[in-house]
């Protein structure tokens, strides 16, 4: 049989090479809906601020009135109340979220090491709004009855700091909130930071070992400098993600269009003004300042998510060499 | 005190801050349990499935935020999963030495930490706008558009782990690509592809912010997917703020099932994968 | 250029002594026409040349061993032969491969066409994640549409020739992956001759195989020549010498010789070739 003839085909497509055209097609067309989609979120978040951008233009970013009866509107006590509670969020999820790292790597019995990562993994599937109930029922009162009155008392009296911690123990306000992000962020970026850590070259730890150092040593000069762009990436999409948490927040920030200096005040975030205020705005103008205070914060997190994807990609990078 | 003794004190309470941090992780995990199996377990009982939710006051159930939490997820899935799964495959599999591919890569990683309410607003713009009112058509888009972030993530990641050998072992019998694609490396990734589904099934059950304006409410029974549907989430928000006793009950009877068929979900997921992890 | 057709008048280097490895009894290889001319074939990865400029030919019903340390290029060589380089962006060849007198590396050709010609076998066993059954008959359907008792029969006799038939036919159904990895192998090869290919490509096809199933492959080998045009690439020399027609030796991606294979172990005409052999290196 003549295999060369029969392989030979110059002109015309056959059924074989049509099927894989199509199927290439599809994939890459799919691919593409995924930069549409992105686009077109921000067309759309974009197209319904407009009116409230044009009324109120940059002065919507510093404004603090909240007047729907007078349809005027500012964003910066939401502003305010996003970077605040993600701030405290990080403040506590940080450490926390270290230190289990640090004891899945190098702490913990190796059998265990599984099923201890898979329970703080099962912590990052509790939905935001478990959070926000078991904020709102369990730990606000706790918070409320003793530890804010202790803060109030304790570093109240202070200079600076006790402007920071005055006022009545309401138990709902940014620091219950903060709190609570920074439970929520907590075990993501524990998984990120594990995950991280263990990338490091066992001869790079062993070494260290191998001269004396402490376990606490090692991390601090050997594992902790190499990851560092991990680390920080890690972080940053966890604060990526606290800063668009809506259920958990809403549930016990206070819910209060006010910038007040203490901590243990009422306030509010961009997505729990929204969760709470979209289906009850009645004037076109109220509509389009929340869809502009949605594109605000569209665009704070995905200055926050893309620098920490590009950390994240460098990391990559250098583990591969 | 010598260098070495400060050295060891300070190892000692850098370490014993990590136990302390990891009983903390823990401890949360299991004060949130209990506190749903406490306050929800009294909700439990066949009213809580079969009845609707009943005005302020009364005695019902969640059986129609239940129902149109299940269909909204399934729909979702069903649309959102071949979406994925497609796209994954165009970055393993068409997108070496593509420019296009990372990009894309790049913007799915970020859709997937996107705060879901932004994607609420989205489709609030574009659908229920553009139709006049809530529908569950919308709900069900709002948490399909949730998953495919997701599942292209996995799909990807499980595709690229099906060794190349197999790849050439197919093209070699002269199988075109389409179906090396399809009926093998599709076969071999198939588990770790199932396990992201699921964990996109178990990410979307959870959500409360992308419905908010899409499906929104129904205080009663309602199938019909071109009109707002009650779901568990909307409901729990609803209930659990308000200052009735029996409404609190059944916010926290949701509560506990929501919480209870993810926990489930991932752990059938995580079983899975290490069973075949260990099968190879 | 040399000629590609080996006769007894072809001069032989002076013998260099005992020879290391028996080699076989020389089939009469005197006038056989080459299926596939190799041509000035150079490859290269991105700017890297792999291959510079091989010229041989491959004849039908023989088998030709390729030797040659690591990284030689002969594994490079045998995927040019099917185009599967072609998967990965970067790599390229030019020259000219001839099969039947046609060069396959022009462009338009039908590659999944070319391929279900030829057959090829991995170092590694790659079983498909299905049944044995569906194994064999993945190939068979792809450009053929059998009844199931045609079918059948094509698979019985393809896992015959790749004598697993006994091993196997109680539990076609299972899945390819419940087999030994000597088993696997042989399905491999089965699954390749199953589409009846006229051109066989085997790279180190026992390398990751037990002693025992090594035999059974070689085995086949020598009974699979009988119809097909047989490439085989092996590092080890003692498979070469027992198993092959003619022998080309490969370093550093050049073809330094290349003649029937009871030359090449007995009286090497190059001093590489001869050190190879010997094992002064690879």
């Amino acid at each position: 049989m003549d295999l060369a003839l029969s392989v030979t085909k110059r002109s015309g497509l056959n059924s074989r090479q049509i099927q894989d055209a199509a199927f290439r097609t599809a994939t890459r067309l799919f691919a593409f809906g995924v930069l549409i989609l992105l686009g077109g979120v921000v067309v759309a978040l974009a197209a319904g601020a407009r009116p409230a951008f044009e009324k109120f233009g940059w002065y919507f970013l510093v404004s603090d009135a909240w007047n729907p009866v007078k349809d005027n509107f500012g964003a910066l006590p939401a502003i305010y109340g996003t970077i605040v509670t993600s701030a405290i969020a990080m403040l506590v999820g940080i450490p926390l979220a270290f230190g289990i790292a640090v004891f899945l790597t190098e702490l913990c019995e190796p059998h265990l090491r599984r099923p201890i990562g898979t329970l703080i993994e099962l912590l990052a599937a509790i939905p935001s709004i478990i959070y926000g109930i078991w904020g709102l029922f369990v730990v606000a009162p706790v918070l409320q009855h003793t530890v804010q009155p202790a803060l109030i008392q304790i570093l109240g009296p202070l200079p600076i700091i006790g402007a920071l911690f005055a006022g009545p123990p309401f138990g709902l306000g940014m620091l219950t909130a903060g709190v609570i992000l920074g439970f929520m962020v907590l075990p993501f970026i524990a998984s990120v930071t594990r995950d991280v850590f263990l990338t490091v070259p066992p001869m790079l730890r062993e070494s260290a070992y191998g001269v004396g150092a402490t376990t606490s040593e090692v991390i601090r000069h050997i594992v902790l400098p190499y990851t560092r762009v991990g680390v920080i990436g890690g972080i940053m999409l966890g604060l990526g993600r606290a800063l668009g948490e809506t259920m958990a927040v809403t549930f016990v920030i206070g819910n209060a269009h006010r910038i007040k200096a203490s901590l243990l005040a009422p306030g509010t975030t961009i997505s729990a003004t929204l969760a709470n205020e979209f289906t009850e705005a009645v004037s076109d103008m109220y509509t389009a300042s929340l869809f502009a205070l949605g594109f605000i914060l569209f665009v704070i997190t995905f200055i926050v998510l893309a620098a920490a994807k590009l950390m994240l990609l460098r990391l990559d990078q250098r583990a591969a060499k | 005190m010598t260098l070495y003794q400060r050295r060891r004190a300070g190892n000692v309470v850098a370490l014993t801050l990590s136990w302390v941090a990891t009983g903390i992780g823990l401890l949360i995990l299991f004060l949130v349990l209990w506190t749903l199996l406490r306050n929800g377990l009294p909700a439990l009982g066949s009213d809580l499935f079969t009845k609707p939710t009943p005005p302020p006051g009364g005695r019902g159930g969640i059986g129609n935020a239940i129902y149109g939490s299940v269909v909204m997820t399934a729909v979702a899935t069903l649309v959102g999963t071949p979406v994925g799964v497609l796209t994954g495959t165009y970055l393993a599999e068409f997108g070496r030495g593509s420019r296009i591919a990372p990009v894309v890569r790049f913007v799915n990683d970020i859709l997937l930490s996107a705060p879901s309410i932004i994607i609420g607003l989205f489709v609030y713009e574009l659908m229920v706008v553009r139709m006049g009112h809530f529908s569950a058509w919308a709900g069900s888009v709002a948490l399909a558009i949730i998953v495919v972030p997701v599942v292209v993530r996995t799909t990807e990641d499980m595709l690229m782990l099906v060794p190349g050998s197999l790849r050439e072992a197919a093209i070699a019998l002269g199988a075109p690509q389409w179906k090396v694609i399809v009926s093998v490396i599709y076969r071999a990734a198939l588990q770790g592809m199932l396990t992201g589904v699921m964990l996109a099934v178990a990410r979307i059950a959870g959500e409360t912010a992308p419905l908010l304006f899409t499906a929104f409410n129904n205080q009663f029974w309602s199938t019909n997917m071109n009109g707002p549907m009650a779901n568990l989430p909307y409901v729990i928000f609803q209930f659990a703020l308000s200052p009735y006793a029996d409404w609190q009950v059944l916010a926290w009877g949701g509560a506990m099932l929501i919480t209870l068929a993810i926990l489930m979900l991932n752990i059938v997921a995580r079983l899975l994968t290490s069973w075949s992890n260990r099968t190879l | 250029m040399s000629d590609f057709t080996v006769t007894a008048e072809t001069p032989r280097a002076p013998a260099l002594g005992r020879p290391l490895v028996r080699p076989r009894e020389p089939a009469a290889v005197a006038q056989t026409t080459p299926k596939v001319v190799i041509k000035d074939v150079r490859f290269f990865y991105k700017k890297y040349e792999a291959l510079k400029g091989i010229n041989l030919a491959l004849h039908d019903k023989r088998v030709t061993a390729f030797i040659g340390p690591s990284g030689c290029g002969k594994s490079t060589l045998l995927r040019i032969l099917n185009r599967i380089y072609e998967l990965y962006p970067g790599q390229r060849a030019t020259g000219e491969v001839l099969v039947d007198g046609r060069n396959i590396l022009e462009p338009g050709q039908d590659l999944n066409l070319l391929r279900a010609k030829i057959g090829m076998v991995f170092q590694k066993p790659t079983p498909f994640p299905m049944s044995i059954y569906d194994n064999i008959a993945f190939g068979i359907r792809l450009y053929e549409r059998l009844s199931p008792g045609e079918l059948d029969a094509r698979v019985e006799e393809a896992l015959h020739r790749a004598a697993l038939w006994d091993e196997v036919k109680d539990k076609l159904r299972q899945s390819g992956l419940s087999l030994s990895g000597g088993q696997q192998q042989r399905l491999c090869i089965a699954r390749a001759i199953a589409v009846k290919p006229e051109i066989l490509l085997l790279d180190e096809p026992a390398s990751a195989l037990d002693p025992i199933s090594t035999q059974r492959v070689e085995e086949l080998i020598a009974e699979l020549k009988s119809d097909y045009c047989i490439a085989l690439v092996t590092h080890n020399m003692q498979q070469a010498a027992r198993s092959s027609d003619f022998t080309a030796f490969m370093y550093l991606g050049e073809l330094v010789e290349y003649n029937e294979t009871e030359a090449i172990f007995t009286h090497p005409r190059e001093r590489r070739t001869e050190d190879y052999i010997t094992g002064r290196f690879g």
